[in-house]
């Protein structure tokens, strides 16, 4: 962290600059996940409205999906609080 | 954070602590110890969280303590609940052996929606989910009842199917063995945690900021801040999808509590 202080020029308080760089990764982290949600719930509701007898089945398996694909921004969620 | 960057160019009025220096975000979490009971300090998210339990129990006693062949409106309610938690979580993930791990998926699933519903309950106003504390140790249950449950019924060959999987090309073993460890071990629990805990605590911000924020700004400058009116009114619309949220999270925990015991029970799948 400091050589990372003195590379970007910033003096003073590192502990900001911790912060501030974990308050960024959990915006990166966030990227993937978010656009994995996207593609999982875009495609239930395909499938839903191709077969809306198998909704409910296609519904818990999307929450699934979703849970999954969720997890990494949880991870860093997590991460964003222990920097 | 110093005084004048709170206010908008306005004097910031020492008098005013709300207006001047804001509650740290922190702030909105931690719950004074409100007396103790032999060395036990007693705050207010743990009444809060006996006072889920019990109604909870309240809830289900009220609509099932005298059954009638015409049910009222309120047990028709209650009784859909637990009818959509038997026949579409329990029965419809786990299978006919559902009902056994039925009773748990009920009280997990209405103990985590009253929970979550305390965040928008008027003079609750807490979400007792958003302390980690709880939603851990419900994750923490789950996680030894279907770890348990894995070598139970499967013996050794339940911790061998997720280190070894035989339906994964032989190079690949090792990799996917040690993501598949560490993803049913340690993400697992963890995930489930965090979920729970993160909306509600989102939620709870967001709510404070906007509703109390809103209320503080209008108070505080004579109803004459636009801004305090606005960030009110953008809170109304937060709060009924603060609603959905609770129902949605307690959903999810419950139906991945479910998922997991079902893995647990036929790790093939």
């Amino acid at each position: 962290m400091e050589l990372l202080a003195q590379a970007t020029g910033v003096t003073g308080n590192v502990e900001a600059l911790k912060s501030a760089i974990a308050v960024m990764g959990y915006g990166l982290a966030a990227i993937g996940p978010g656009i994995g949600i996207g593609i999982v719930v875009g495609n239930a509701v395909q499938a839903m409205a191709r077969q809306p007898e198998a909704a409910g089945m296609v519904r818990t398996t999307m929450f699934l999906g979703i849970a999954f694909t969720e997890a990494l921004a949880l991870i860093g969620f997590v991460l964003f609080f222990l920097a | 954070m110093t005084a004048d960057q709170v206010v908008l160019a306005i004097e910031c009025d020492p008098a005013q602590p709300a207006a001047c220096a804001p509650a740290n975000t922190n702030e909105l979490f931690e719950t004074p110890t409100l007396f103790s009971i032999g060395g036990f300090g007693v705050n207010r998210a743990m009444l809060l969280m006996v006072l889920a339990a019990l109604v909870v129990i309240a809830l289900l006693l009220a609509a099932y303590r005298r059954p009638r062949l015409v049910p009222t409106r309120f047990g028709v309610m209650v009784e859909g609940v637990v009818g959509y938690v038997r026949d579409e979580v329990a029965v419809g993930v786990i299978g006919p052996e559902g009902v056994r791990y039925f009773p748990y998926l009920l009280s997990l699933f209405l103990f985590i929606l009253v929970g979550n519903l305390f965040g928008i309950t008027p003079l609750v106003n807490f979400p007792v989910t958003s302390r980690m504390a709880i939603p851990a140790f419900l994750a923490l249950v789950t996680w030894v009842i279907f770890v348990i449950l894995g070598f139970a019924r499967n013996g050794f060959k339940y911790l061998r199917d997720i280190v070894w999987p035989s339906s994964v090309p032989l190079a690949l073993r090792p990799l996917v063995g040690l993501i598949e460890f560490f993803s049913t071990f340690l993400l697992r629990p963890l995930t489930l945690a965090v979920r729970l805990f993160a909306n509600m605590v989102a939620g709870h911000m967001l709510l404070s900021v906007l509703m109390v924020g809103g209320l503080i700004f209008i108070t505080r400058f004579d109803g004459t801040s636009v801004l305090g009116v606005l960030w009110f009114a953008l809170g109304i619309p937060i709060f009924a999808f603060e609603v959905f949220v609770a129902i949605l999270q307690a959903y999810i925990f419950t139906l991945l509590a479910a998922v997991y015991i079902q893995t647990s029970l036929h790790p093939e799948h």
